[in-house]
C-alpha cells in the first residue's frame, strides 16, 4: 500500500522535473546553469523583489481562482477581469485626484467593481442561460484585450503617447514603493490584506460556508434552502472583483498607466497557483512566490542565456498535471474535484 | 451586397472556420463518450507549430500535416491517461493542456523555425476544373482545400459511426450512463481512450491547417481562442459531429465577414470588429440555451 | 432428478464482514425457489455470485452436477443463467432497443442492423406476452414496462435458471401479478427460477419453497404449502422485535394546507396535477404511489426545494401564515425535511459532522452570529446530538462519508427534529436501513406525532404506511387520491388507486 503510494509520488515528481529538463536540455543548455541562475537570481539582490512584485497580481488572481473553483465553478476569465480592473480605474482615476488615501482606497474599489461586474455578467449567463462560465469567461477574455487596445489608443489614450498607453493616473492613486530601489510596491500589503480576509470569509463565514457547500454538493445547497442562482452570480463576482483588484494593483503599483498585455497570461498562471494551494486562502501567497519565481526567473534566464520565456508556461502546465495528480498517489484530501 | 462580396465572405468563411470545424469534429465524438478536452487549444497550437516545422523542415505539407497528427495524438493520449488513469479534473487537465500548448508552440518556435526566415511549402487547392468555375457554388464549395474535403468525410464518418454501429452506440452508452455501461461489460476507459485520439487526430489536423494551408507560416498565440469556439460549437450542435462542423463553419463566417467589414469601414476600430467571433460565440451559446448540452 | 443448480458453502467476505457463510442450496428444474430475507442478510452477494458478477472466496457452483467456474457474466450466460438486475441496467436517453443491444454483449458488434435484431427480440417478446416499443425512449417507460426490457435481455438465450433479484419491489400490484404469471408460465416449460424477495407475498404467490437467510448464513427453509407464516418471519427476522408503539395521536388544527397545486418536473411534464389536502397536527398521512408518479416533486415543493407552477401552499404555524416560502425560512419556522436521496440532498459527504450540522442551522442564534460561524457552539450541539440519537460515529469531527447509512439517517434525524418543529416531511425515511435503525425512526415519528407534529411520511412500504398512518394518500400520475382514514379502505383499494388515476 505505502510502496505504490511512494511510487506513484516518484512518478509524479519526476515528471515534474523531467519535462522542463528536457527542453532545457533540447535548448541546448546546462540543467545546472538554469538551475543555479535562478535560484542566484530569485534570491539575490535584484530578484528577490521582483519574485514578489510577480507574485502580487498572481495572489490576488489566484484567491479570487481558488474561491470560485471552491464552489464548483470554473473562473479562467482572470485575463478579462484584470483588464476590466485597469480600465475601470483608470477611467475614474482622475476623480481621485487630492484625495490622499481615501483616493488611492477608491481607485483599488474601482478596479474590484470592474472585475466583480464582468464575474457577475458572467454569473448571471451561467445562471439564466445554462451557458459555460467556461467558454464564457474565455470568450470575454478575447474581447477584453480588443476593447482595451482600442481605448488606449482613443478615448483613454495617453495625449503624448510614445506607444500605445493610456492617461497617467494621478499620484495620489500611486501605489508607494516599499523598499527604496526596488519595484515592490505597497500592492504586498493589499495583497496579503486579501489572504487574510479571503481565508476568513471562506472557513468562518456563511458566504463561504454556502459556496464550499455549492461546490461540494449542490443538491444540499438546494435541500438547505440557499438561493443557488444569487450565490453563483455573488462567487463570480467576488472572484472577478479580486482579478479587478489585481489590475488596480498593476496599474497602481508598477505601470502607473495601461498599456499593452499587462496582465497576459496572469489569468492561467492564477489557476495554477490556485491549484498548487489546494484551494486554501493561506497557502496562495506561497504558492505565488513559487511562480513569481517561474516568471520573474524566467525573464532573467532569457536575458542570461538566451532560453525563451515561454519555458515558464512548459513548467506552470507541468506543475499543474503534477498537483492535479497529486491525490493519485496521496490519500484522499478535502478538495473541489 | 453584391454576390460577389458574398461569395467571398462564403468561400473565405469555410476556409476561415475548417480549423475549428475540425478540432470540433474529434472533440464532439469525445464528448459523446463522456469526456471534454478543453485543452484542444493547446493541442491545436502544438500541431500548428509541429505541422509548420514539419513541412518546412521536410518540404512536403502533407508530412507536416502527418507530423501535426502524431503531436494532437500524444497530446491527447496524455489527457487520457490523466484524466483515466489518474483520476483528474478533466477540466483542469485541459487548461494544463492550453498552457502546455502554449508554452510549447512558442518555446519550440523561437528555437528554431522563427529564429530564422522559413518558408512554409503550403497544400495546394484542387483544381476541380470545370466545377470551380460555376458562379456562386463554384468558389464556395470546389475551391477549397484537400483538408476540407477531408474534413467533410471526417464530420460525416463520425456521425455514422456514432449512430449506426455497435462501436457508436457504446461510446454513446459512455456519455449517457457511464456505470450501466461498466455493468453491462462495456469497456469505457477503452472506448474512451479511443474518443479521445481521435479528438487529439482531429485537433492535430485543425492545427494544421492553420499553419500549413491557411496562413503559410507559424506566429506565436495564432490559435487565438479557436479551440474553445470548438467547444462552443460541439455544446451547440449537442454533440452531434456534423451539425457542430456546420456551426464552426457559421463562425468561420463570422470572421470573414469582420474582415470584409474593416475595409469597407475603414473609421470604424478594428477592435470592434474582431471581437464579433467571440460575441457571436456568447450570443448563440445564450440563444441556444435550451438546446445546449453541458456538463460540469 | 439432478438438480439444475447446486451451491455448495459459498462463502464471500469483504474485509471483516461475511457477506455469505457457508451457504448452501439447490434447485431442480422448472422448479422455483425464493430467497428470502431482510435487508443486509447477503441476498444480493448470493445473486452476484450466481449471476457471475463476482467470484466466492471458497465452496462451488454445479451446474447439473458439473462444477463450474464463473468469472462473468458472460460465463454465468454459458451455464444457462440470467439474471434479472433489482436496479435495472438501462441509459434512460438511450431507445429500448438500443438498451437490448447494449444489454447483450455478444450482439454488440459491427454495423446494427435493427431490424434483423428486432426479429430476435420479438421472438422472445411474443413468449412474454408483451410487445416492446424498441424506438421508445427509456425515459418514457413506466418502471414495468423497464423490467420488460431487462425482462426480453434475461430471456434473449432461452436460460434454464432466471434469477430475479426484487422483481416487484417497486411494482404496482396490477403488474406485480403480470409478473407472477408470466414466472409460473416459465415455470411450465420446465425453466428454473430464483426470486430473491424480503416481501412474503411473493413468496406465497409464487414459489415452490423458499430459503430464508440472515446475517449472510442460510438458517433454514420453508415449504411454503405448510408452514405458518409466523414460522418463517421468526426465521427470517431472528427473533421477536418489539411490537411497535402504535398510538394514536389526537387530530389537531391543519398545518400545512395545498391547494390546487400544480408542480412540474425538469423536463417540463407534469409531476403534480392540481392536488390538495390538508395535514393536521398530531397526525400521519402516508403517501404511497408508484415511484415517479410526482411523489418526490411534491416533497420537494412542500419543502420549499422546487418551485410550484400553480396553487398554493399555506403553513399555519402559529406565528405567521407563510404562502410561499423557501426551503431555509420554512426550516426556520418548524418544517423539518427528511429528504429521500440522503447523499444528495440531507448531507455533504466530504464534510465532517460538525459542518453537516450546520447546513440547517445558519439561521440559529447561537451558531450564527453577523454572518460568522460559531464553530465551537456548533461542535458542542454537534457531539451532544451525536450522543443523544446513538449515531456511531468518532465525534464531530468524523467524516460524514465514514458513516454507515444508519448512522446518516440518525444524524440528519437529530438534525432536522427537535424543539420547535411542527410539521415533518419525511422521504422514505427508513428505506435500506437495518432493523434496528428502522424501529427507532419509526418510533421517533410515533413520539413527535404524540406531541402533535404534523407528519407526512412517503413510503413505498405499504406495511410501514399501515403500521404509522393515520391516513393515506396515493398518487397516481400525478393526481392526489385521498386522504383518507386507514380503517376506512384497504391495501387492495390502495394498491387499485396506485395504478390508475
Amino acid at each position: 500500500m505505502i510502496t505504490t503510494r511512494l511510487i506513484r509520488l516518484g512518478l509524479i515528481v519526476g515528471f515534474a522535473a523531467l519535462v522542463p529538463a528536457v527542453f532545457v536540455l533540447l535548448a541546448g543548455q546546462s540543467l545546472w546553469r538554469v538551475l543555479t541562475t535562478l535560484v542566484l537570481y530569485a534570491f539575490g539582490p535584484q530578484g528577490w523583489s521582483e519574485v514578489l512584485v510577480h507574485a502580487i497580481p498572481l495572489t490576488l488572481i489566484g484567491l479570487g481562482v481558488a474561491f470560485a473553483l471552491r464552489a464548483g465553478l470554473f473562473n479562467i476569465g482572470g485575463d478579462g477581469q484584470f483588464i476590466a480592473g485597469t480600465v475601470v480605474s483608470v477611467f475614474f482615476a482622475p476623480y481621485f485626484g487630492g484625495l490622499g488615501l481615501v483616493g488611492l482606497l477608491a481607485f483599488l474599489t474601482c478596479g474590484f467593481i470592474g472585475g466583480a461586474a464582468l464575474g457577475a455578467l458572467v454569473g448571471y449567463l451561467r445562471e439564466r442561460f445554462n451557458a459555460s462560465e467556461i467558454i464564457v469567461t474565455i470568450m470575454f477574455n478575447y474581447v477584453a484585450v480588443q476593447m482595451v487596445s482600442y481605448l488606449i489608443r482613443g478615448p483613454m489614450a495617453d495625449p503624448m503617447p510614445f506607444w500605445p498607453r493610456s492617461y497617467m493616473i494621478p499620484p495620489d492613486c500611486i501605489l508607494p514603493v516599499l523598499v527604496p530601489g526596488t519595484r515592490l510596491h505597497a500592492g504586498l500589503i493589499v495583497a496579503l490584506a486579501m489572504v487574510i480576509v479571503f481565508a476568513i470569509i471562506q472557513h468562518r463565514t456563511v458566504f463561504g460556508f454556502q459556496s464550499l457547500v455549492l461546490g461540494a454538493n449542490p443538491g444540499a445547497a438546494i435541500y438547505a434552502g440557499f438561493r443557488v442562482k444569487a450565490l453563483t452570480v455573488l462567487v463570480m463576482a467576488v472572484s472577478g472583483g479580486l482579478g479587478g483588484l489585481a489590475g488596480a494593483v498593476e496599474v497602481g503599483g508598477l505601470y502607473q498607466r495601461i498599456v499593452d498585455n499587462m496582465g497576459e497570461g496572469f489569468g492561467l498562471a492564477g489557476i495554477a497557483v490556485a491549484l498548487i494551494a489546494r484551494l486554501e486562502p493561506i497557502a496562495i501567497p506561497f504558492a505565488a512566490c513559487l511562480f513569481g519565481i517561474f516568471f520573474a526567473g524566467g525573464g532573467a534566464l532569457q536575458r542570461e542565456l538566451a532560453l525563451p520565456f515561454p519555458l515558464v508556461w512548459i513548467v506552470e502546465a507541468t506543475v499543474i498535471f503534477a498537483v492535479a495528480a497529486l491525490h493519485w498517489a496521496l490519500p484522499d484530501r478535502k478538495v473541489a474535484a | 451586397m453584391d454576390l460577389v462580396l458574398i461569395t467571398g465572405i462564403l468561400a473565405a468563411g469555410i476556409r476561415l472556420g475548417m480549423p475549428i470545424a475540425l478540432a470540433a469534429i474529434g472533440e464532439s465524438v469525445s464528448e459523446r463518450s463522456g469526456i471534454f478536452n478543453i485543452g484542444i487549444e493547446g493541442i491545436m497550437l502544438s500541431a500548428a507549430f509541429v505541422g509548420a516545422w514539419g513541412s518546412a523542415g521536410t518540404g512536403s505539407p502533407w508530412l507536416g500535416i502527418v507530423f501535426a497528427m502524431v503531436i494532437g495524438l500524444l497530446l491527447a493520449g496524455f489527457h487520457a491517461l490523466m484524466v483515466l488513469v489518474l483520476g483528474v479534473n478533466q477540466f483542469i487537465s485541459g487548461i494544463g493542456m492550453v498552457i502546455f500548448g502554449l508554452g510549447f508552440s512558442s518555446f519550440a518556435a523561437r528555437l528554431t523555425i522563427a529564429a530564422k526566415p522559413t518558408s512554409i511549402p503550403g497544400l495546394p487547392a484542387i483544381d476541380l476544373g470545370a466545377l470551380s468555375n460555376i458562379p456562386f457554388i463554384g468558389p464556395i464549395l470546389f475551391g477549397q482545400s484537400p483538408l476540407a474535403f477531408i474534413a467533410l468525410v471526417l464530420a460525416l464518418a463520425a456521425g455514422w459511426v456514432i449512430n449506426r454501429t455497435a462501436f457508436g452506440l457504446e461510446i454513446r452508452a459512455c456519455g449517457e450512463g457511464d456505470e450501466v455501461a461498466r455493468a453491462l461489460a462495456v469497456p469505457v476507459n477503452g472506448r474512451r481512450t479511443a474518443c479521445i485520439l481521435f479528438g487529439g487526430l482531429t485537433a492535430g489536423l485543425g492545427g494544421a491547417y492553420l499553419s500549413v494551408v491557411q496562413v503559410h507560416a507559424f506566429v506565436e498565440n495564432m490559435v487565438a481562442g479557436r479551440g474553445f469556439l470548438a467547444v462552443a460549437c460541439v455544446m451547440l450542435g449537442r454533440r452531434r459531429p456534423f451539425i457542430a462542423f456546420l456551426s464552426s463553419l457559421g463562425f468561420g463566417i463570422a470572421e470573414a465577414t469582420q474582415i470584409r467589414l474593416q475595409t469597407i469601414y475603414p473609421d470604424l476600430p478594428y477592435q470592434f470588429l474582431v471581437i464579433l467571433p467571440y460575441l457571436a460565440a456568447i450570443v448563440a451559446l445564450v440563444i441556444g440555451h435550451r438546446n445546449v448540452e453541458r456538463s460540469a | 432428478m439432478i438438480p439444475f443448480l447446486e451451491a455448495r458453502g459459498l462463502t464471500k467476505a469483504y474485509g471483516q464482514l461475511r457477506a455469505n457463510d457457508d451457504v448452501s442450496f439447490s434447485i431442480l428444474p422448472g422448479e422455483i425457489v425464493g430467497i428470502v430475507g431482510e435487508n443486509g442478510a447477503g441476498k444480493s452477494t448470493l445473486v452476484k455470485m450466481l449471476g457471475g458478477a463476482i467470484e466466492p472466496d471458497s465452496g462451488s457452483i454445479y451446474i447439473s452436477g458439473e462444477r463450474v467456474t464463473m468469472r462473468s457474466p458472460a460465463d454465468a450466460t454459458k451455464a444457462g443463467i440470467s439474471l434479472v438486475h433489482q436496479h435495472f441496467k438501462l441509459i434512460d436517453s438511450l431507445t429500448v432497443e438500443e438498451n437490448l443491444v447494449l444489454g447483450r454483449p455478444e450482439l454488440r458488434h459491427g454495423v446494427l442492423n435493427f431490424k434483423a435484431l428486432r426479429s430476435g427480440f420479438e421472438g422472445v417478446g411474443k413468449d412474454l406476452g408483451t410487445s416492446l416499443q424498441y424506438d421508445a425512449r427509456v425515459s418514457t417507460l413506466s418502471v414495468g414496462g423497464r423490467q420488460q426490457i431487462e425482462l426480453v435481455r434475461a430471456l434473449f438465450h432461452e436460460p434454464r435458471l432466471l434469477i430475479l433479484d426484487e422483481p416487484t419491489a417497486v411494482l404496482p400490484p396490477t403488474e406485480r401479478e403480470r409478473l407472477l404469471c408470466l414466472i409460473r408460465r416459465l415455470k411450465e416449460r420446465g425453466m428454473a427460477a430464483i426470486l430473491i424477495s424480503h416481501k412474503l407475498d411473493d413468496l406465497y404467490d409464487c414459489c415452490d419453497r423458499a430459503v430464508v437467510m440472515r446475517a449472510g448464513r442460510v438458517v433454514g427453509s420453508s415449504d411454503l404449502r405448510s408452514d405458518d407464516r409466523g414460522q418463517l418471519v421468526r426465521l427470517i427476522v431472528g427473533e421477536e422485535l418489539p411490537p411497535p408503539e402504535v398510538r394514536r395521536g389526537t387530530r389537531g388544527a391543519p398545518l400545512v394546507s395545498v391547494r390546487e397545486l400544480v408542480v412540474r418536473r425538469d423536463n417540463g411534464t407534469v409531476a403534480v396535477d392540481r392536488g390538495s389536502f390538508d395535514l393536521h397536527a398530531g397526525e400521519i398521512i402516508g403517501l404511497c404511489g408508484v415511484e415517479g408518479n410526482g411523489q418526490t416533486e411534491l416533497m420537494h415543493a412542500l419543502a420549499g426545494m422546487r418551485a410550484i407552477e400553480a396553487g398554493e401552499i399555506v403553513y399555519a404555524l402559529g406565528k405567521q401564515t407563510a404562502v410561499k416560502c423557501d426551503a431555509a425560512s420554512l426550516r426556520q419556522a418548524g418544517v423539518a425535511h427528511i429528504p429521500e436521496d440522503r447523499l444528495h440532498h440531507a448531507v455533504v459527504p466530504s464534510f465532517t459532522l460538525t459542518m453537516n450540522w450546520f447546513l440547517r442551522k445558519l439561521s440559529e442564534r447561537g451558531l450564527v452570529s453577523f454572518g460568522f460561524l460559531q464553530r465551537l457552539s456548533a461542535a458542542k450541539a454537534t457531539h451532544e446530538a451525536i450522543a443523544i440519537n446513538d449515531v456511531r460515529a468518532s465525534g464531530p469531527r468524523a467524516r460524514m462519508s465514514d458513516l454507515s447509512g444508519g448512522n446518516q439517517q440518525k444524524f440528519v434525524i437529530g438534525r432536522e427534529l427537535g424543539e420547535g418543529v411542527s410539521v415533518i416531511l419525511a422521504g422514505h425515511p427508513t428505506r435500506g436501513l437495518d432493523i434496528r435503525t428502522v424501529a427507532v425512526i419509526r418510533n421517533r415519528l410515533v413520539a413527535e406525532r404524540a406531541r402533535g407534529v404534523a407528519i407526512l411520511l412517503l413510503s413505498a412500504d405499504l406495511s410501514e404506511v399501515w403500521d404509522l398512518a393515520d391516513r393515506v394518500m396515493v398518487m397516481a400520475r400525478g393526481k392526489l387520491r385521498g386522504p383518507v382514514p386507514v380503517g376506512e379502505t384497504s391495501l387492495a383499494e390502495i394498491g387499485h388507486w396506485m395504478t390508475t388515476p
